[in-house]
């Protein structure tokens, strides 16, 4: 689920899920630097077994940090990538498991995300770039006529890299893939702490998503009898929602792993522009290294940022008390209510379905399902889902409940909306007012430079303006006679025409500007004309904006998807009313069933058939997520075939359902790719391909469109609209591909292969020497060329089959896939193993249930925090 | 008769010290009983592991009990069967001094600490074994006698606290693995009528000090999964056991004592865990504690300290060595404890 808002309202609800992960550092005596010894106990008072790395969760922030410069290179990319990877290992020092869960090729209910994320930063992208060429000319100007030597201005405004390729099927992929197996080997023959560890690498070409292959391999490991079912799991990710996988699995000793998205320094933080330090891209001027001595790239301490645990035992004991309800005549079963919160919280945010119309996680929308879910319990009889199937009669029961409070909710939103705008109103005038009153006193400080979140955030239109006498304006304010380009003036052109009378293009007016630097005896008042209304841009564009660029980074399991916004939401509300389009379905007025299913669906509004119809589909969508959650991918084809969710009030004769999947097979990664990719990110797609994507008798060019439109629904925030791409058709997109699939070269068939798991140890591990006498020794017992073994489970604390994998001796020397890709120091006879692995399959339903021979961990809770979380939960949800 | 001879018990301070050479037990074979009784020489009937949901009513389904008629004597045919059949696919004869039920070998191993008990052994030899079995009509005998007791008002039947027994086994196994058995199953275990004509059977060899012996005993269940191959590593089974709540110092007391059984039973098929399904005075299931086989006698120490683990073990030893010197010809030899007696008597009751 990408709201960061999820993580928010977790945190708020149950402050103690959170606590602070203690990091020890490398320490320095006499100017010697002493590394953390990972082989002592964790600091966190608790020793882990297995560590689970959603990888992309780490490759997105390497690959565009947010508080120093983008690495320049891909290798160096892979580097930072090792480095961060190795911090959160020894955060962590997992002593039995680390698997490494790369996304690959998702099931199809994800692509229409990925596909409308993908397509609309390339539109953001595009429009940044035209931006950006019209700014680095702007600048090459101004360098010219202050005299200045030419720098390399491509050092300064950065080319955006395309987070795109971080899709399976992508040479990055490959590159990633390689220089990860090269990291592992290296830590298995180096670090002492890695003995007895046994590294997994799910890479992008195995299928699933990184967290749902590491889900299935928890279910397979529990399958097992000689499961430890005490083992102690850290994932680590992004995703705000992975305490609720957390949840799913029915380990109790489960922590998430993340940075801490509330601490968010600004100072820390680097411009996308210029990758510098000391201001966002709004602000950006293009120096060079004129800042370095404040904010120095190669700072001695670079400031790590802290990171937190979210603990599943916390957020059990939580729910045990919230869920549980007294004086039924069945027992209560901690364990299915966990899976009907985690089913739940579907109904509010997830990735494969929009949420419902009601339920918003701003307004407490899964507190409002527990309400109705605890008043229907007597009635139900029983859970609402078991092992990952919904029962649908008591579905229906959720849904009327929720039914019943629609239109109250609807209205209660719509009071809410106006009570906040007003304020806002009341709180811009207060502000002008005084603002006007200062004018009048002294010369104020309008900006500081770098300026953060203040300037141009809070201002309005009127009030500041042209009368301004320029001798008001402080001394570091721009001066007319050094007239600097920021990016502001670029970025919000429309903006600025708007305030502009004389109505010339900022460009063209910026031109203007630079072109006086020649002629200083020209008055002064002209000049402040337009750095004055670049301060005077509306708040909510550039709020806009700023969103976007965030959300820019906000790609499907990227960093942003749990985010939070820098900025208060409420800020961006200040709402020009040109930004955002009347909401013409106005779910508080009566008839907004009709007007939502004509204007969103484009159907009659008394067709009550369709009506059901979308609501079967998203029952099916509810049914397809939360075995996804709970058994792994029921079809590798099955998608929600809308833009938009029906109305509690829609779904009827759920009971009458009978929900099958057909499992399907995953895309291969070029399909995929071809099925996610806008035509501008096809040089991440085989150059045979491109024609199906851009040329105009191409029979899916129609799956490409290069304009679509953008339904704000209601939604204030542009970053929150919802795209309205057209649904990729399998069997065309297949067939059109299939014509094309004999040009590939050897190469490019490769990355298109489905690959394997590889399991690594040390030559320190007791399974060193089974798998070396199994596939390496000279009497090799497979004698009957089978080249795979079943893993002993008592000795070697995992569960599956390892296969001889053919492209590995032992004893080489260890060599990254590029020559800058090197670790030191060097290893010449590696005394690692390299396998492949096939974790368990079994035929059985993983039943939602504590193994036996469980030990709960100590309870963290006491009376208070339980009798503060039933008060809440009295006071909200109805 | 022979005259009888007799070995003492007391002082058991004799007994003291670090115990006598044990040969871990190791499984050779081991046998089923299938719900019609039926023997079978695999492991059809090993059951699994799975806690029961607590509170439950141990009292419930007395009534549909499918109890299993003990009173016929079957002398250790099971145990020797199956010993034949191990003996025959391997090509060889096994090597014991002493074959025997588990259940003698813990009466033996108890001796020291339980005086008030009595009973009574038949043992004969045969090509170089003492086989040692229950004298049947004792059994039958003191059962009788325990039955017609008069006990206080209110306190539950010897029958309906043997349910009880069975009755959690019911409640906390399973007849497969986790993953394979279903959540149906799971749950309906209070319902599942409780019927113990299914048995499962390990044999094991093991020895005490000079003496090697194979025994046979019931084990309950395993607690992951036995393992394909024979490993150097022990098999986890598991016994359950039922115990009365503890609330009192008396009840604590009455605990530990019981413990030397629990303790006996398991150290010598090597069954290294022990559930406990503690229970209230009229069968209710409210706790379940898990113990370390060989970790009790630890505990007993530091507790009441009842009775001593090492005591126990060269008290057999020793009484084994001796026995093993005084059965040497064919015939029928009795072995008896006699209540509060303070030695065992052995003479022979029978030539062959
Ligand atoms: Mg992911």
């Amino acid at each position: 689920m990408g709201v960061p808002a999820l993580f928010r309202w977790l945190h708020k609800k149950y402050p103690k899920i959170i606590t602070p992960v203690i990091e020890e550092q490398p320490y320095e005596v006499d100017g010697q630097q002493y590394p953390v010894d990972t082989t002592r106990s964790n600091p966190n008072g608790e020793d882990f077994d297995n560590l689970y790395l959603d990888f992309n969760g780490i490759v997105h922030p390497c690959s565009h940090p947010e508080n120093k410069p983008p690495p320049a290179t891909e290798s160096e990319m892979m580097m930072e990538i090792f480095k961060y990877t190795e911090r959160v290992v020894n955060m962590v020092r997992p002593r039995k498991l680390l698997l490494i869960a790369i996304d690959g090729v998702a099931p199809r209910a994800k692509m229409n995300q990925q596909r409308a994320r993908r397509f609309r930063s390339a539109r953001d992208a595009k429009e940044a770039d035209e931006k950006k060429a019209e700014f680095q000319t702007l600048l090459r100007s101004q360098q010219h006529s202050r005299g200045d030597p030419e720098t390399a201005l491509e050092d300064v405004v950065k080319k955006t890299w395309d987070s795109n390729v971080i899709t399976p099927g992508t040479p990055f992929m490959v590159i990633l893939a390689i220089s990860i197996r090269y990291w592992v080997q290296w830590k298995l023959n180096t670090d002492p702490a890695w003995e007895k560890l046994k590294i997994l690498i799910s890479d992008a070409t195995v299928p699933g998503e990184g967290e749902h292959k590491i889900m299935q391999f928890i279910r397979s490991q529990r399958a097992d009898p000689e499961y430890d079912p005490n083992t102690k799991h850290v994932m680590y990710g992004l995703d705000a929602d992975l305490i609720m996988l957390g949840i799913a699995t029915h380990e109790p000793h489960f922590r998430i792993l993340r940075e801490d998205v509330e601490i968010r320094d600004a100072k820390a933080k680097t411009c996308n522009l210029c990758g510098q330090k000391g201001h966002y891209a709004d602000n950006c001027r293009g120096n060079t290294k004129d800042k370095a001595g404040d904010y120095d790239e190669k700072e001695k301490t670079p400031d790590l940022k802290p990171f937190i645990w979210l603990n599943v035992p916390t957020l059990r004991e939580y729910l045990g008390a919230e869920m549980f309800v007294p004086g039924q005549p069945f027992r209560f079963d901690l364990e299915r209510a966990l899976d009907d919160w985690v089913f739940m919280c579907f109904f509010v945010g997830n990735d494969f379905l929009p949420h419902l119309p009601s339920l918003d996680i701003h307004e407490d929308g899964i507190d409002t399902l527990i309400a109705i879910w605890r008043d229907n319990i007597p009635i139900m009889g029983g859970y609402l889902t078991c092992d990952g199937k919904v029962d649908l009669s008591r579905a229906q029961l959720i849904l009327q409940g929720l039914a019943k409070q629609e239109d109250a909710i609807f209205r209660r939103r719509r009071q809410t909306e106006e009570r906040r705008e007003q304020n806002q109103r009341r709180r811009d005038q207060e502000k002008d007012a005084r603002e006007q009153r200062e004018q009048g006193r002294d010369a104020k400080r309008r900006r500081s430079s770098p300026d953060y979140g203040q300037g141009g955030f809070n201002g309005s239109i009127k009030g500041r303006s042209d009368d301004r006498a320029p001798t008001n304006a402080p001394m570091n304010l721009i001066s007319p006679q050094s007239i600097e380009v920021d990016y502001n003036m670029v970025v919000n052109r429309g903006a600025v025409d708007r305030a502009n009378t004389a109505n010339k293009s900022a460009a063209a007016a910026l031109k203007a500007q630079l072109m006086q630097k020649n002629k200083p005896a020209e008055t002064p008042e002209k000049p402040t004309n337009e750095p004055g209304a670049v301060e005077q841009t509306p708040p909510s564009a550039l709020g806009k904006r700023k969103a976007e660029l965030l959300e820019e980074e906000d790609d499907s399991s990227t960093p942003g998807r749990t985010t939070p916004i820098s900025q208060p939401e409420t800020k961006t509300n200040g709402a020009n009313p040109d930004d955002v389009p009347p909401d013409t379905v106005r779910l508080w007025e009566t008839g907004y069933a009709e007007r939502y299913y004509e204007q969103k669906f484009h159907v009659a509004p008394d067709d009550y058939e369709f009506r059901r119809k979308v609501a079967q589909s998203y029952v099916e969508g509810l049914a397809w997520v939360l075995l996804y959650y709970f058994q792994g991918c029921a079809s590798w084809t099955w998608y929600y075939p809308y833009h938009y969710a029906p109305f509690a009030a829609d779904f009827t004769d759920l009971d009458k359902m009978d929900i099958k999947f057909a499992k399907g097979k995953p895309f291969k990664p070029y399909e995929q790719l071809m099925g996610v990719l806008p035509a501008a990110s096809n040089h991440a797609i085989p150059p045979v391909f491109h024609s199906l994507m851009t040329d105009p008798d191409s029979e899916i060019v129609d799956f490409y469109p290069e304009d679509f439109d953008l339904d704000a629904n209601g939604k204030k925030q542009s970053w929150k609209a919802i795209v309205l791409l057209p649904f990729i058709d399998e069997k065309r997109l297949l067939s059109a591909m299939n014509t094309k699939y004999p040009l590939l070269t050897a190469e490019e068939h490769a990355r298109n292969e489905m690959g394997k798991d590889a399991l690594f140890v040390s030559d320190r591990h007791p399974l060193y020497d089974l798998l070396a006498t199994e596939f390496y020794s000279k009497r090799q017992k497979n004698a009957n060329g089978e080249n795979m073994v079943k893993l002993p489970v008592r000795t070697g604390g995992l569960a599956g089959v390892a296969e001889k994998n053919p492209s590995y001796l032992p004893h080489m020397s260890l060599q990254g896939p590029e020559d800058d890709i090197k670790l030191e120091p060097e290893v010449d006879d590696d005394r690692s193993m390299s396998v492949l692995y096939m974790m368990p399959t079994s035929k059985h339903v993983h039943k939602s249930m504590l193994l036996r021979g469980v030990k709960e961990p100590a309870k963290v809770l006491d009376h208070t925090d339980i009798a503060i979380l039933k008060s809440k939960a009295r006071n909200s949800g109805r | 008769m022979a005259s009888a001879q007799s070995f003492d018990i007391e002082p058991i301070a004799r007994f003291n010290g670090a115990s006598a050479g044990i040969r871990r037990p190791k499984e050779i074979t081991c046998f089923s009983f299938d719900d019609q009784h039926k023997y079978r020489w695999d492991d059809s009937s090993l059951r699994y592991y799975h806690p029961p949901t607590i509170p439950a009513d141990l009292n419930r389904g007395f009534d549909t009990f499918r109890a299993l008629d003990d009173t016929r004597d079957d002398h250790l045919d099971g145990l020797v069967d199956t010993i034949a059949l191990h003996e025959k696919e391997k090509g060889a004869k096994v090597d014991a001094d002493i074959i025997t039920w588990r259940g003698m070998m813990t009466k033996i191993m108890a001796t020291p600490f339980s005086k008030l008990e009595s009973w009574e052994m038949n043992a004969t030899c045969f090509q170089g074994s003492i086989f040692i079995e229950e004298n049947h009509a004792t059994k039958l005998f003191s059962k009788q006698q325990q039955n017609q007791q008069k006990m206080p008002a209110g306190t539950p039947s010897q029958d309906i606290m043997s349910f009880w027994g069975y009755k959690f086994e019911t409640l906390s196994l399973i007849p497969d693995t986790w993953d394979p058995t279903s959540r149906e199953y799971i749950e309906s275990r209070e319902t599942e009528i409780v019927d113990n004509h299914a048995q499962y059977c390990s044999i094991v060899r093991t020895g005490f000090g000079k003496i090697k012996m194979i025994i046979g005993g019931e084990v309950d269940a395993v607690w992951d999964v036995k393992p394909t191959h024979p490993s150097s590593t022990p098999i986890n089974y598991i016994e359950l056991k039922t115990a009365a709540k503890i609330h009192t110092d008396r009840d604590q007391a009455k605990f530990e004592r019981k413990l030397l059984k629990f303790w006996a039973q398991s150290f010598l098929l090597g069954v290294p865990k022990i559930i406990v399904g503690f229970r209230t005075k009229d069968g209710i299931l409210t706790d379940l504690e898990e113990m370390e086989t060989q970790a009790i006698p630890e505990m007993v120490k530091r507790g009441k300290g009842f009775w001593d683990g090492n005591i126990c073990i060269n008290f057999a030893a020793g009484f084994l060595e001796w026995l093993k010197t005084i059965i040497t010809e064919q015939g029928v030899w009795r072995i008896r404890k006699v209540e509060k007696s303070s030695r065992l008597e052995i003479f022979k009751i029978e030539e062959t």
